[in-house]
Order: structure tokens, then sequence, then C-alpha cells
């Protein structure tokens, strides 16, 4: 599934590395997905209450037992790394580490409120009004923030004022999770060792591991391509960052123009360098003097006095997806049949395999559907990734216009006309992420038949601006119900039951889909850097 | 059929302003709520008011004005039937918003007492109707589609739809594995059993006399520009001699547009390069450049010449010159107005001179305050049906230049949006339903109303990433806006600093009614396209199966 991505393994193409004078201060996570660590381990921690300095004590310990990794390979060579670690914390965790309060509103919006606010959960399809959406798990999610209530806004009281009551609704979950740990190993045995140290040496300072998934990539086969449950390659399409200050290499040479297809400004993935509204993202800032070893941190450009928390940290959506594979399978299935029925005669062609195939937009090997059959891999025998929809199949006949891929980034798909093609390229690049998704649960032995087992896709991914890039994915283009003039119908892999309409000429076929993934817990975390944790662990 | 646009603002008493605020939203709740305990919403408006596509209120609130109530509404045919069906359905409700209102000091005073004194039964909406403001630009997205013809084409979708694939059909379907001229035929056969107007010819959504009177009012607005450029060269080319005037202007222009070529970089750190160049721009429309050239000349010289005319037969009479009659007039005329043309090589680098010279010396409002209570009620509001709305007020720049630039400019491109803009594209864009621009307070704010789909997000970034020109140029003249760059470069290309300029500038939409919430302007072309093709007895191969790619 394109909107979350299994990372890439293998030696593909050469991947983007950020210059040497930043990398040692970025997460690891930021520039790879590890994708040489097939196993894993995400560990959701709830941290304790408390009061008073000390709350950032425990990261000392983990930079003992679980050092988060830079995103500078030690010796040159990344693969030589057996273990390696990223961190995120989520608002009410940072609060827990005893951020100052106006450090803590400092933050973007999104991450502020969480991605349980109720207006939030009505745009990302998971929620209107009272009613939770069927694309989410029976009962709600089980995990998130769980960010408190939006304080009641401030407000001197007026002689003619008519009282209007706080219509603000809190949607709480079982679990509160305020920080994540990813571990990726090389074998599932050291994951589980390694997991279970980190419990160990958390556990004194009062740290809970409060959910624990295992994470893993499915390399099959001789492609080097890690498949999703459903089966399907993943991870083909990422943003190639740019920089025009010369902070992004690739091969060894700076990056400093745009690639034609997937070219995107680093300032969408980093804080602190241009992003493509041609300034650095907002990023939180702390009080320069009394909170913390504020000597960690550099100067914040515009806020005199303030030191720069954000600069080379992000923001990381983390969304728990559940995968009902046998589900998926029987309804293509049923659809397969139903088509058909209806046309005994012209559909030989129409399997459950051809139909899923529309469904997601590639084969299960990750070529593009084209009109007459799949794109051609590119000359390393992967999967080509430069190729753009309005020029070869402007219709949808090939790659149905609502498809999962076309709609998690449609390029210039939605040129009205072929001069606008650009136009539209360069606007939907201005709305990407960078994935970092894993799979979790186990392969399904006959994709038929439901093994009652829990499985699915952590969905996770990197932006500056969540509200322009993560939530504009999953509103305008996923779950948009007239996305490319079509109408009624969702994404038919990751949305609601409904319409999916499969172009063919002269007249088009649909299929009903149903709910296949489901949200099982989620949250917006902020990824700092490797300065900033260790400002953070001076708390 | 023509649409009308139109806005009613209001000044508030600040007293009863949070009174007002409840009123329009206890309105809200009882229309929206279904009587009938179905979940239809607003059924009495859909029924009531048929010519109604969408209208709102709002309260603006602001530091230098008393709050301004803003009825908006945009409906089919003319205002006499709209206020009409108006009056019944809300015309109590008014009265008591309107006693929240202060009384116009001028000529509408009586009338404003007349309508909210105790127990009055005076229509409202003579009042309002005297309070209305005209737009000063306005974009209708399904120009010319009544509002009854958008809901009945979308029906036939749906009618449609279940022909093709309903679920409770089985067997072989009969529009399988046929050509689409076939497909067309049956299913055309099909429907007209139900919908007989399918054999009706589609009545046209702009007359040819519309058409025409778009057009001849754009000319008339660029023949008076030019004119108005040209005239120090046309009084310059009267008094100087030929060569010595062409010397002149050749050498003003010269120095001008060092000048202008000095100045051409944006403020440090603010310009953004664009794909759009004004000069290839240009030179991409130089037939259509020469063609308003020849028109321009002709026109001017027949508006001019019968002027000319009568002064020399005036003159003539008192023996003070020599009669020249409109024909033997019109070629020197036109002549010096020809001459005259070559003075805007002159006047308009001045004018961008001058411009640069204010532009270089704005300031930009980066962190403008945005309510935080009102932004809650904002967001609490959007993103439940496919369109949402939005209400801006901004405050214009001062200074005799930009006065003049933003309305000329509002009403070249009023002019221009009604030639261009026909089939609901605003460039490369198709999400706007009804938005339009009206001057307030003496033309110190500008109003902006917009009815569009999807999120208030990606309607914005829709409009930075495509069309940061026109944006620039239609709304940079408001205080704050960030740094432009010759009228339209820069500016809403810093999509952060202007999504939050704009934030700041809305108000909530308290009452918001739309006659089709889940269909997109896109959506509404295509149900035309659909119930257009299906109106025709028969189509070409290739025709039909362009309308069968719509279904």
């Amino acid at each position: 599934m394109g909107e979350g991505s299994v990372s890439q393994t293998g030696k593909r193409q050469p991947t983007w590395k950020l210059a040497q004078a930043i990398a040692s201060d970025t997460q690891g996570l930021v520039v790879t997905g590890f994708g040489h660590l097939p196993n894993g381990r995400a560990l959701f921690l709830e941290l304790p209450a408390g009061s008073g300095p000390g709350g950032g004590a425990w990261l000392k310990v983990l930079e003992v037992v679980a050092p988060v990794t830079p995103a500078v390979p030690p010796a040159g060579d990344e693969a030589v790394q057996p273990r390696a670690a990223a961190l995120a914390f989520t608002w009410t965790g940072l609060e827990r580490l005893r951020l100052p309060p106006t450090a803590l509103a400092s933050f973007a919006r999104p991450f502020r409120e969480g991605m349980m606010q109720e207006d939030r959960l009505r745009r990302l399809g998971d929620r209107r009004g009272d009613e939770w959406q069927d694309t989410v798990i029976a009962g709600g999610p089980v995990w998130s923030a769980n960010t408190p209530r939006r304080p009641p806004v401030e407000r001197h009281v007026g002689a003619y004022d008519v009282a209007e009551p706080c219509k603000d609704k809190v949607v709480k979950t079982d679990l509160s999770v305020h920080a994540i740990l990813l571990l990726y190993t090389e074998t599932a045995d050291d994951a589980g060792q390694w997991a279970a140290a980190v419990r160990e040496a958390l556990r004194p300072h009062g740290i809970e591991v409060v959910r624990e998934l295992e994470l893993l990539l499915d390399v099959v086969g001789a492609d080097n391509v890690s498949r999703e449950h459903f089966g399907f390659a993943d991870g083909l399409s990422q943003p190639e960052p740019f920089d025009k200050d010369g902070f992004v290499f690739l091969d060894g040479t700076k990056v400093c123009e745009a690639d034609r297809v997937q070219g995107v400004p680093l300032g969408e993935f980093l804080i602190g360098y241009v992003n493509g509204h041609h300034e650095s993202a907002p990023g939180p800032v702390v009080p320069g003097d009394g909170w913390g070893d504020v000597g960690l941190l550099p100067q914040h450009e515009a806020a005199q006095g303030f030191k720069d928390l954000g600069r080379n940290g992000t923001y990381m959506v983390v969304r728990e997806l559940r995968q009902d594979v046998a589900a998926f399978w029987r309804s293509m299935d049923e659809n397969a049949a139903a088509i058909q029925a209806r046309d005994p005669r012209h559909s030989a062609h129409v399997t459950a395999e051809w139909l899923a195939e529309r469904v997601v937009g590639r084969n299960r090997d990750g070529h593009l559907l084209c009109p007459g059959g799949y794109l051609k891999a590119d000359p390393s025998g992967q999967p080509d990734n430069r190729f753009l929809f309005h020029e070869s199949d402007p219709h949808g006949v090939g790659c149905p216009p609502g498809s999962h891929v076309r709609r998690a980034h449609p390029r210039d798909a939605l040129a009205p006309t072929a001069k606008d093609r650009q136009t539209l390229l360069a606007a939907a690049n201005n709305h990407r992420i960078l994935r970092r998704g894993r799979k979790f649960g186990p392969k399904i032995a006959d994709d038929r038949t439901d093994d009652g087992q829990v499985r699915g896709l952590l969905f996770m991914c990197l932006n500056t601006d969540i509200a322009r890039q993560f939530e504009f994915v999953q509103q305008t283009w996923l779950l948009n119900r007239d996305f490319a003039t079509l109408s009624e119908e969702s994404d038919p892999l990751v949305g609601p039951r409904g319409r999916m309409t499969i172009r063919e000429e002269p007249l088009r076929r649909t299929v009903q889909v149903l709910t296949y993934v489901e949200l099982a817990g989620g949250d917006y975390f902020f990824l700092p850097s490797l300065p900033a944790i260790r400002y953070l662990a001076s708390l | 059929m023509k649409q009308t646009t139109l806005c009613v603002p209001l000044e508030v008493k600040p007293e009863s302003c949070s009174r007002l605020c409840a009123l329009i939203d206890a309105l809200c709740l009882r229309e929206d709520k279904d009587d009938a305990g179905g979940t239809q919403h607003f059924v009495r408006l859909t029924t009531e008011m048929p010519t109604l596509h969408f209208m709102s209120m709002s309260v603006f609130t602001a530091a230098h004005y008393d709050p301004t109530f803003i009825l908006e509404a945009n409906f089919d045919g003319p205002p006499g039937v709209f206020w009409g069906q108006f009056e019944a359905v809300f015309g109590p409700d008014l009265r008591e918003m309107l006693r929240c209102c202060k009384k116009p000091l001028n000529e509408d005073g009586p009338l404003y007492e007349a309508v909210t004194s105790a127990d009055s039964r005076t229509p409202v909406a003579p009042y309002l109707e005297a309070r209305t403001r005209r737009p000063s630009v306005f974009h209708h997205g399904n120009r010319g589609l009544t509002r009854d013809r958008i809901l009945s084409e979308a029906k036939l979708l749906g009618t449609v739809r279940n022909e093709l694939d309903g679920t409770d059909l089985s067997g072989p379907s009969p529009y399988r594995g046929i050509e689409a001229t076939g497909l067309h035929r049956a299913l055309r056969e099909r429907l007209l059993a139900d919908h007989p107007w399918l054999n009706e010819p589609p009545p046209p959504r702009i007359t040819k006399g519309e058409r025409l009177i778009d057009y001849l009012r754009l000319v008339v607005f660029a023949v008076v520009v030019l004119l108005a450029l040209s005239l120090p060269g046309l009084v310059l080319a009267l008094l100087l001699g030929r060569s010595t005037y062409v010397a002149l202007m050749v050498v003003t222009a010269l120095l001008m547009g060092a000048l202008v070529y000095l100045k051409r970089q944006g403020l440090p750190g603010t310009q953004v390069a664009t794909r759009f160049n004004l000069l290839t721009f240009l030179a991409g429309h130089w037939l259509l450049l020469g063609l308003l050239v020849v028109a321009y000349v002709a026109t001017a010289a027949l508006l001019l010449v019968p002027g000319i005319s009568a002064v020399t037969w005036l003159l003539d009479r008192f023996g003070a010159g020599r009669y020249v009659s409109v024909f033997e007039a019109f070629w020197p005329v036109a002549h010096t107005v020809l001459w005259g043309l070559l003075s805007l090589i002159v006047t308009l680098p001045f004018l961008v001179l001058w411009l640069r010279f204010l532009e270089r010396r704005d300031t930009s409002h980066d962190a403008p305050h945005v309510d935080e209570r009102l932004l809650r009620e904002m967001v609490r509001r959007e993103d439940w049906v496919a369109q949402n709305h939005m209400g801006s007020i901004v405050p214009i720049r001062p200074g005799i230049l930009r006065t003049i630039v933003i309305r000329a400019g509002h009403l070249g491109l009023g002019l221009l949006l009604r030639v261009k803009a026909t089939s609901g594209h605003l460039g490369s864009m198709r999400t706007v339903h009804f938005a339009h621009w009206a001057f307030l307070d003496n033309s110190s704010r500008l109003l902006f109303f917009s009815n569009f789909d999807h999120s208030w997000d990606s309607y914005l970034d829709d409009f930075i990433e495509k069309a940061h020109v026109g944006l620039t140029l239609a709304w940079g003249c408001g205080v704050g806006f960030p740094p432009t760059r010759f009228l339209i470069f820069d500016g809403a290309s810093h999509g952060r600093r202007f999504k939050s300029w704009a934030l700041a500038s809305r108000a909530v939409s308290r009452f918001w009614y739309s006659a089709y919430p889940e269909l997109t302007v896109d959506q509404i072309e295509r149900n035309n396209r659909i119930a257009n093709g299906l109106r025709e007895a028969s189509l070409s191969e290739e025709a039909a199966r362009t309308w069968a790619r719509d279904l």
C-alpha cells in the first residue's frame, strides 16, 4: 500500500544523504528506512507523571541501551550497522519530560492538538460527530497521545455577551502513548533480546512499554522488494529531496535542483531548510535560560533569546493500520464473479488478481498499470518510478483514475489539459511525505482464509507541515469522494466501503469494494534532532 | 439563465453583536434540523427558495471598525424574485437580526425605523435591497446552470448508474460488448420514458446576446484604459513636431525602463522563482495584441471623431475655424490616436516605477493575530460536506495609485472573468462555485466570499500553487499582504504567510446554505456533459466515446 509503505531493501538506486555537517545531528530515520535491517520492534512508551527537574533523566539510560542512530553511517557504510534505533515523542510525552509550557506552545497546531482532536478526526475520515467510521476498528482506536482537551480560550466576559457553551469534545483511547522507540535489527531474535533489555533498563524509571509491535520487512524473491500483507510490492515511490543550499548529496554530489518527477525540497522533511513555501518550516523553541542545558541547542534565528529545538528535527505521523487480507481477496473474488455474470462474453480477463491490481494501480511486483499492460522496468530491472500519468494514460484506462497509487500521489494526473501538466506536477509535489512504514504480524498462509491473526502496517511518515503534507494526502487525495472527476468513491484500498470505477473503452466497469484496512491507533510525533534529544535528557 | 451574486453589509450595534451571533446560530440550527426526523438538511430553504444556490450570514469583527453583519446570496435570475422568497422564509428572523444592527444615518434611516419598530409588519426585503452591495468582481463556476437543472442532472447520473450497474440486476448486461454509439442509443431509449426532457435541446447556459455584451464591455474597458494611458501622448503629439515627439518618447522610455530594470529584484529574501514570465506571455499573444491595437485605434477614433467634428462645426459657426466633417476628421484623428499610443512606452514604465517605489516600502504582516475562539468556531463548521465556505475582509492599502490600480484592476478582472471563465475553470483549477469581491466602507476595506470545493487549506493551496499570479494581483492591495513584486510576483507564493494572513481576515460562517452540498463544480460539469449527450438523438462514434468516458 502506498499510503503506508514498507521500506525498500537491497542495493537499488543510490540513496540520498545529508551533508556531513548536519548528518551527525539528524536521526538516521530521516535518510533511511534501515532496509538492511529487516527485523525490528516498535515500543510504545508511557512516561510517568511528575514535577520538578529529572523528567528526561531516563533518556541518559536509553543513550546507553539503545542509542539513537545518527544519519551519518559509521565507517562510511551503513550496512555494517547491526542495530539501529529511532525515537520520537508525542505532545503529552514532551509535557511528561517537563518541557517548559512556552516550548510546548511553540509546536505546530496539529501536533499540539493531536490526531484525536474531533475536527481533525473528521478531516482524516476516522470519525464524524460521535461516530467512529468503519475504517476504524470496532470500539475506536486503542492508543493515542491522549492529548488533553484544548484549554478553554481565555475570554474576558463582556457586558453584552450571550452565553456560549464550550462545545469541545474529548476523544480518549485506553492507552496513552508518550514516545515511540523504533528498534531495527538483522534478526528477529536480536530484536526480541534488545526490546527486553530496553524494557528492563527503563522500568526503574517508571516507564512502561504499553504496546509492542514486531516489525518486519518481508523480502521474497530476487527483486529485493518487500511486499505488504495483501501481497503487493511496496515503498516504491518516494520523494527525492534536494536543497538549494547544498545540504543534500546523491552519489557524492550535491543535489541543488529538483528532480523532474520526484524532486522535493529538503525543508519538507527537515526543519531548518527551505521548504515548498520558500522558507524554513516553523519549529519549536525553548526559552534561552533556566530550563535544562540550553547550551546544547543553537540560537533561534527569529526569536531573540530563544533556543532552536526544531532544527534538524521533523514531525512523524504514526498510524497503526490493520489489514484484513482474507476479506480483501474474497471481495476481489466476489467482484470478479459479479462482473463475469453480468458480462459473460467480454470479461475473461477480469479475475481477482486483475481487479486487485487495479485497486492498487500496480501489479504484485510493483510495475505500474498502463494502457495495454505494465510499465517497462527501468534499466536496473526495478519498477520504473519516473512515469507521469497525464502523458501516457490521461483517462486512466490503464491505471484507474481512483486507484491507490494514483490517489496517493497523482503526479500530473489532475491536469485538465496537457499544458497544465508541469504546474500540476509541481503542485502535487508540494504535498509529499517521506514514508517509513513497516508491516507487523505474521504472513497469512492462505490469502482467502481468515486465520484470526492480527496483522497490518505500522504507517509512519515524516513531514514538517503535517496539515499541508500528511493530512492533505489523506483528505484531499485518498479519501476525496470527488477525486479526478469521480464521484461518491474513495480510495479502494484504504478507504471505506463503496464504489470503484475501472475505466475501459467504451464503458467503464464498477466494483463494490469493502473496508480492508482499519485504524487501530495513531498520533503525531516529534522526531527531534540528536542535540535536541540530549537537551531533553537534561530536563 | 443569468445568475445574481450580492451581499448586504450592515453595521452592528456593538452591544448587540453577541446576541446577533446567537440569533444566527439558532437560525442555522433550526433550519439544519429535519423536522420529519430524516437526514435532509435545510429542507425549507430547498423547497421554498427554489432559485437559491448558496447563502451565508456572518458577523465580522475588526479592531478599527464596529462589527459588520453580512448576508451573502447567490441565486438564479434577478433579485426581485429572490427577495420575495427570502421575505417569506426569513422575514421575521431577519427583523430581529436587523434590530441588532445600527440605524443608517442616511436616507435609508426611515425605512430601517419602519422595519424594526416594535410589532412592525413592514417587509424587511426592501430595506435589505436598499442596502445591497453589488460585487466588484464575481465568478460563477457552473455559469448559466440553474439550481433545478443542477439537481435534476445529478439525479439523472444516479439513474444512469442504476441502469448500468444496479446491484439488483442479474443476467448479462445489455450495455456490454457494444460500441459507444450503441451504448448511447440504448441508454437514451431506456431513459426517455421517465425523462421526457431528454428530447428537448439543452437550454443555452449563456445566450449569444449575453456573450456579445460580455465581449463589448471588455473591449470598451480596454479602449478607455488605453486612451487614458495614451492621453499624455495625444496632447504631446499634437503640440510637438512628430520627430521631436518620437525622440522625446524614446529617450524617456529608455530612462524609465532602465530605472525599472534597476528595481526589478524582489526585497531581500522574498523573491520566488515562478514559471510565469510576463514577457513570454505577452510574446505568446502578439497576434491578439496586434488586433487589440487596430481595434483600439479604430474604436478610439470613432469615439473621438464626432466630438471633434462637432467642435469644429461650432468654431466654424463663430468664424473661428473651418468645419471638418466626420469623414474628413477620421484619418487625422486615427493617426493621432496611433501616435498617442506610442506614449504607452513612457506611461506604463512610469506607473510600474511608481508601483515599485510603493512595493519596496510596503510593510507585510508576518504574524497576524488569529482569534483562537473564532478559529475553533470556523474549524468546527468545516469539512462536513464536499464544499466549504469562507468570508474575509481586509483593509486596503492607501494611496492614489493603489486606489486606481485596484479599482481598474477589479473592473478589468471582473469583465475578463465573464469572457474567459465560462466552464468553471480558473486557470487549471475548477473548485469555485460562487465567489465575489466587494468594496466596503467607502472602499477602505475589501470583502471576499467564496463557496468552494474541498477543504479550506486545499482551496488556498490550489491558489498558491496554480494561480499565485492572479491571486497576488487581486489581493495584493490588502494591508499586510506578503511582499509583492510588479503587482503579480512573489506575494501569494509565500504560501504559509499568505495563508496565515488570509486566515486572520476570516469570519465564522455561522449560517451557510448550499443547495447541493455534495456536488463539486467538476461533478456538476460532468453531469451536464452526460445529460447534454443524452439529449442528442445520436452521436458520432468519436463523440460517443468521449461522452461514455464520463459515465
